[in-house]
């Protein structure tokens, strides 16, 4: 069975409800042992910058900033596709806690070493 | 968390340590959850849990399976979960 577990996300405040959905899934696989990793891709990316999750909140479930929160402070990492974040103007001082802002070797190199992946 | 007063002398093998009410918390925050409960517990305490998640009679065997927790019961929605050795 793979040590590891990816969480592939290409939403923000464009699909909130995915959104919130993969940080709850990846909640639960760093729960479960596994080094876990949210992959932030396309618009995703916007969920790395401070106080931008802060007003996400779907019904029946815990607010996405809480969320993301206890998912670094559980030991998970959130890795940011660097060309999305570069189109999007963002600022990498800004970045939330447990974000790393890398390129598609780091990824690639993850999953290669062997990880089962859920993209949302 | 409630800590238990264990019950002296006879049939105190699965009488918890400490109850938590999930309540309908589910998915990944309710193992999230659960994780930091029994890390509080010393190795082979118990932990009563009550959780109402619809996902909760499949989720549980599996995260314990998953972590090498001991489900020693499991009656929906009432679950007994004895703590690991390894931290």
């Amino acid at each position: 069975m793979s040590k590891r577990f990816c969480v592939s996300l290409s939403c923000a405040k464009n699909d909130t409800d995915k959104a919130t959905v993969a940080f709850v899934v990846a909640n639960a696989a760093v729960a479960s042992d596994k080094e876990t990793m949210v992959f932030l891709s396309i618009e995703g990316v916007r969920l790395s910058q401070q106080g931008y999750a802060a007003d996400i909140h779907e019904q029946g479930f815990a607010p996405l900033a809480e969320l993301m929160g206890n998912f670094v402070k559980a030991g998970g990492k959130i890795f940011v596709c660097s060309p999305c974040f570069k189109k999007r103007g963002l600022d990498e001082t800004r970045l939330v806690e447990g974000a790393t802002v890398v390129g598609g070797a780091k990824l690639v190199e993850f999953l290669s070493e062997g990880s089962p992946c859920v993209s949302y | 968390m409630t800590p238990l007063d264990a019950a002296p002398g006879r049939a105190a093998d699965l009488s918890p340590h400490a109850e938590w009410d999930a309540g309908h918390t589910g998915c990944g925050e309710l193992v999230l959850l659960l994780r930091n409960r029994l890390a509080a517990l010393a190795p082979g305490q118990r932990l009563r849990v009550v959780a109402h998640d619809p996902g909760a009679p499949e989720d549980l065997p599996a995260w314990c399976r998953l972590t090498g927790h001991r489900l020693l019961e499991a009656k929906p929605p009432h679950y007994l979960i004895e703590r690991r050795s390894t931290p």
